[in-house]
């Protein structure tokens, strides 16, 4: 142990805190006629994101009081659980196929997303990895090249669910991480040469997928097929104005956009709470992305340091992908909004992920 | 301990910034979302949540010129499902499908369908008996809504010009396809906005746009005469069992169509009981065929007006036939009729007097005419389907195609063409446009919307010669060829008219369209009537003969129903032996029975009152009456 512990960052936690209340208070919104129609109670998924919530914030203040060396330890044997998993999901019997992926492992409210864990297992050990090696990354052969084959058979077991969402995700991070540990620019280049000539290659093998990868662009080609989604959500969102229509106004959630609770949340409150609402929100997690660059920043070791940015990378990422997936930017994928979409899982780890950030932020020194 | 990895810091730094600058794009992008594109989704969104509950306004009433209706409006009911609250579709879609008599498998289909509401077309417009027989039932999810159903009160009375609307009120033929877009109105809707499963969203105001009602179509026609004109041609149907007829009635002076029927008919309310050709030809503004000798009515119009003959001074002879070209053209009379005035041409309808016509006005005139009276082109009469006929072209016309134009043989003309000449060749000169739709009224307000008036195309000839043609047509009736449509009292003229048919360039023997085109009171024309009878069974096939009579009672009849004052100055009609002789009943107020006894009577005489002088009689002096009647005299001393 290096240093002494301080108080955590305490404006991060305010922060997370407040997205957590924005987060809850929509999910009702969104989901209450939904939940209404579906289980004669409009608190349905109010309630239990509620208690999701508790169990997140619980763990979330017992993890930032585990020192995240603990994690530098465990890193090898979590990587390797996690990959177990990843491959005991795609046997059927084992995992269970929801919207036509095989992602999920366990019993009705006690199942869990392998590849959600594996996101987090992946940045703890590729931190450990790139941390103990960070005068080989700039080689090639003894850096790039044995990080990156790690990440991609963890994203090809994920594609193979498959879940684009999450394995674009993880995948995301791991640059990022790998990019600040010093990998050469050059690299990065080539990098993106090879990515350009495999999605050319794809694209040129089946040329159906342009088709479905553009239609964002114009969703009302297929207004019932590939461009419903983008359709219903940029009708919740135009209509938002400056304003928006009110707190619980929105005419979307009523069984126009669907399932407005997960993936689609943010396009509700841009219904409701206008570009005003959407602008805060946007403003809250580019404050938490400024604090959990400034914990990278200030963090005892390089350890600390690569692990912050993982954690502060995925929440970003994924607060990129979802938005640009509902304001049109970006086809769909399927990736849930931190902190603000329903989803036990996915709300419970990014907490735990924030417990990860405020203990790392306990060392810090500025 | 900080991180001092220079490349690490200087990375992070580059990672924040290119995270905000993300962020910030994304936010942009919202804003465009929000107020670039806000108005359209708005307006996209609106669509998508608004449901449109359509009204449907009425379709407008037609009436006559008196306001009596010929085609009306009643309700009637129509079968609805909502598919969401059947509760057994299996026994519903069996028990709606006995009664509406459609296979069930086709019911079960209809209220399955993922709509809010389904019309069955099976139940639309159904008797009430059967809409009774439904509701018996007590089918949840189904509903009876009345509909509105086109009735024509009169049945097949004027089908032709008044035609029919289909099962959703919209106009297929005669005046409801004509008028279909002003008879119709515009429909209305109540839209509320609904959640996406269908059930309404109470925050949001429904829109109302009320149906706009159709407008109601007030006619020229005068039901008083399209009665008579239906009534002889019905006689007219049963006596001569003839291929078709038809009747048009006209005001000379205003083209209003007074009435217009034909033969075959049918009723509107069952027309795809008869062939499509049947209620798709209205005959009188359809057909085309050689007109015959009513056209002679042009010749003679186009030479009075170019001064090329007259009537009463100039004689003409008639051998029986005419050689023009080289070719022998015959008069209708074996050996002719011998040496006769103009006139007297006119009233017998002496076919190479015409043709003397004809050259007298040479084939540019001759046609010219025949143009400016409206032949080759179509009248453009507001109804469907209006002919143009055939005229020869005028380069290609030798002597004797001159000739036969000039008595009604080788031209192709409809019945409305003539119609619409003659009116301008007796009322003065004038052609008019003739029309049936006087005007479009708002029922609500009552207020006339459109109003057509009388359009008068051109001049043709001066009120001098339109003087002498109605003088020369009365002469027909009163002394010539048209001799039965005679009506005391009312100065018709007109002319015969016998046409013979060709099918494919040749003629039909003993198969003739024979009409009669008439006009009066001669001094005064109010209505022009033409005939048209085709190929009448068990009779002479001549116009003066079939024809001529059933103009002379729609005459008589139509005259007095509309009010026209008899005449007295009428030209005196020749009397043929069969004619019952009639006699002008003479003044004799003022004279004593024994001035009586030195005046010559025909009639008998029943006195009444005290005294010698007579102070009163029945009828009144001028009228006519059969030898032999009895006329009342009254007498008192002074």
């Amino acid at each position: 142990m290096p240093t002494k512990k301080t108080t955590p960052d305490m404006i991060l936690m305010i922060v997370t805190f407040t997205l957590l209340a924005v987060g809850l208070i929509m999910v009702y919104s969104a989901s209450a006629v939904w939940a209404e129609y579906k289980f004669d109670d409009s608190f349905f998924f109010a309630k239990r994101q509620m208690l999701f919530a508790g169990i997140g914030v619980v763990a979330m203040f017992f993890i930032m009081n585990v020192d995240y060396w603990t994690w530098k330890t465990w890193a090898k044997a979590l990587l390797l659980i996690c990959f177990v998993l990843l491959l005991l999901v795609l046997i059927p019997g084992i995992g269970n196929e929801r919207n036509g992926s095989r992602s999920w492992i366990g019993v009705g409210a006690f199942s869990i997303q392998p590849s959600e864990f594996m996101k987090l297992a992946m940045i703890a050990f590729l931190a450990k990895f790139l941390s103990e090696r960070q005068k080989m990354i700039t080689s090639f052969k003894n850096g790039l090249v044995p990080s990156l084959s790690l990440v991609f058979s963890a994203f090809a077991l994920i594609m193979l669910q498959p879940d684009l969402g999450t394995g674009t995700v993880m995948v995301g991070t791991c640059l990022v991480m790998i990019f600040i540990s010093g990998a050469r620019i050059s690299h990065f280049i080539g990098l993106g040469f090879i990515g350009v000539a495999g999605f050319v290659g794809l694209v040129l093998s089946a040329p159906y997928r342009i088709k479905r990868i553009t239609s964002f662009l114009d969703p009302w080609q297929d207004p019932l097929g590939t461009g419903f989604q983008i359709i219903q959500s940029l009708l919740a969102i135009g209509p938002g104005g400056l304003f928006g229509l009110g707190l619980g106004q929105s005419r979307q959630k009523f069984f126009y956009l669907p399932e407005p609770q997960t993936d689609f949340i943010f396009a509700i409150l841009a219904e409701e709470l206008g570009f005003i609402g959407g602008s805060f929100v946007l403003l809250l997690f580019a404050l938490l992305l400024w604090r959990g660059i400034r914990i990278a920043l200030g963090a005892p070791d390089l350890y600390g340091s690569f692990l912050a940015v993982g954690i502060i990378a995925m929440i970003a990422i994924q607060v990129m992908i979802n938005i640009g997936v509902v304001t049109g930017l970006m086809p769909v994928t399927g990736i849930t909004l931190p902190f603000l979409s329903y989803g036990g899982s996915s709300l419970t780890l990014m907490l735990m992920a924030i417990g990860v950030l405020l203990n790392i932020s306990r060392y810090a020194r500025y | 301990m900080r991180v001092s990895n220079v490349t690490v810091r200087k990375r992070l730094t580059i990672a924040l910034i290119a995270g905000i600058f993300i962020f910030f794009i994304i936010d942009l992008r919202l804003g465009y979302v929000q107020f670039f594109l806000g108005n359209m989704l708005t307006d996209r969104a609106k669509d998508s949540w608004s449901r449109n509950i359509p009204f449907e306004p009425e379709r407008g009433e037609i009436m006559d010129r008196n306001g009596v209706l010929l085609a009306t409006n009643v309700s009637a009911p129509t079968v609805y499902a909502v598919p969401r609250q059947i509760e057994n579709p299996a026994e519903t879609a069996e028990k709606l499908a006995e009664v509406l008599n459609m296979p069930k498998e086709k019911a079960y289909k209809l209220i399955t369908k993922t709509a809010s509401s389904v019309r069955i077309p099976e139940g639309r417009k159904i008797s009430h008996e059967k809409a009774k027989e439904i509701r018996a039932l007590g089918l949840k999810g189904i509903y009876i809504g009345e509909d509105s159903k086109r009735h024509y009160p009169f049945g097949s009375y004027l089908s032709h010009v008044l035609g029919f609307a289909g099962a959703d009120n919209q106009g297929l033929m005669g005046l409801e396809l004509y008028y279909d877009k002003e008879l119709k109105g515009k429909k209305g809707s109540v839209k509320f906005y609904a959640d996406a499963k269908g059930k309404r969203m109470n925050d949001m105001a429904d829109d109302y746009e009320p149906p706009i009602e159709g407008l109601d179509l007030k006619l020229t026609i005068d039901t008083k005469i399209q009665t008579i004109v239906e009534r002889e041609l019905d006689i007219a149907q049963a006596k001569y069992n003839p291929d078709g007829i038809i009747a048009i009635a006209m005001n000379p002076n205003t083209g209003e169509i007074l009435a217009m029927a034909s033969r075959p008919d049918f009723d509107p309310a069952n027309y795809k009981n008869v062939a499509p050709e049947i209620y798709n030809r209205n005959l009188p503004v359809w057909s085309t065929y050689e007109p015959g000798s009513t056209f002679k009515i042009i010749t003679l119009a186009a030479a009075l007006e170019e001064g090329k003959v007259d009537l009463e001074k100039e004689h003409f002879h008639d051998p029986g036939f005419v050689k023009v070209g080289g070719a022998r053209l015959r008069c209708w009379k074996r050996g002719g009729h011998g040496s006769q005035t103009f006139l007297e041409v006119v009233q017998n309808s002496c076919n190479p007097g015409f043709v003397e016509l004809g050259q007298r006005l040479g084939k540019e005139k001759l046609f010219s005419y025949i143009k400016k009276f409206g032949f080759g082109e179509k009248t453009g009469i507001d109804l469907q389907g209006e002919g143009t006929g055939i005229l020869f072209d005028l380069d290609k016309v030798g002597p004797v195609e001159q000739a036969t134009t000039a008595f009604g043989q080788g031209v192709s003309v409809t019945p409305i063409q003539q119609v619409a000449a003659i009116s301008a060749a007796i009322n003065g000169g004038t052609l008019y446009t003739p029309y049936v739709a006087k005007e479009l009224i708002d029922p609500r307000t009552g207020k006339v919307v459109m109003k057509n008036s009388p359009v008068a195309k051109r001049k043709v000839i001066s009120e001098e010669t339109s003087k002498k043609m109605r003088y020369a047509l009365e002469s027909v009736v009163a002394q010539g060829t048209g001799g039965k449509a005679f009506v005391d009292g009312y100065r018709v003229g007109g002319k015969t008219g016998t046409a013979q048919k060709a099918v494919n360039g040749r003629y039909l023997e003993n198969n003739h369209i024979v009409s009669f085109i008439g006009f009066a009171p001669a001094d005064a024309p109010e209505l022009v009537v033409y005939v048209g009878v085709d190929n009448p069974k068990g009779t002479v096939q001549f116009g003066g003969v079939v024809s001529a009579p059933i103009v002379g009672s729609i005459m008589g009849d139509s005259l007095r129903a509309m009010g026209v004052k008899p005449r007295k100055d009428q030209l005196d009609k020749k009397m043929t032996y069969t004619d019952p002789r009639m006699i002008e009943v003479p003044d004799l107020v003022g004279l004593s029975k024994k001035e009586l006894r030195e005046v010559f009577l025909n009639f008998k005489i029943d006195a009444s009152g005290e005294g010698d002088i007579v102070v009163k009689q029945t009828p009144q002096p001028g009228v006519k009456l059969k030898e032999g009647s009895t006329i009342r005299l009254y007498f008192g001393n002074k």
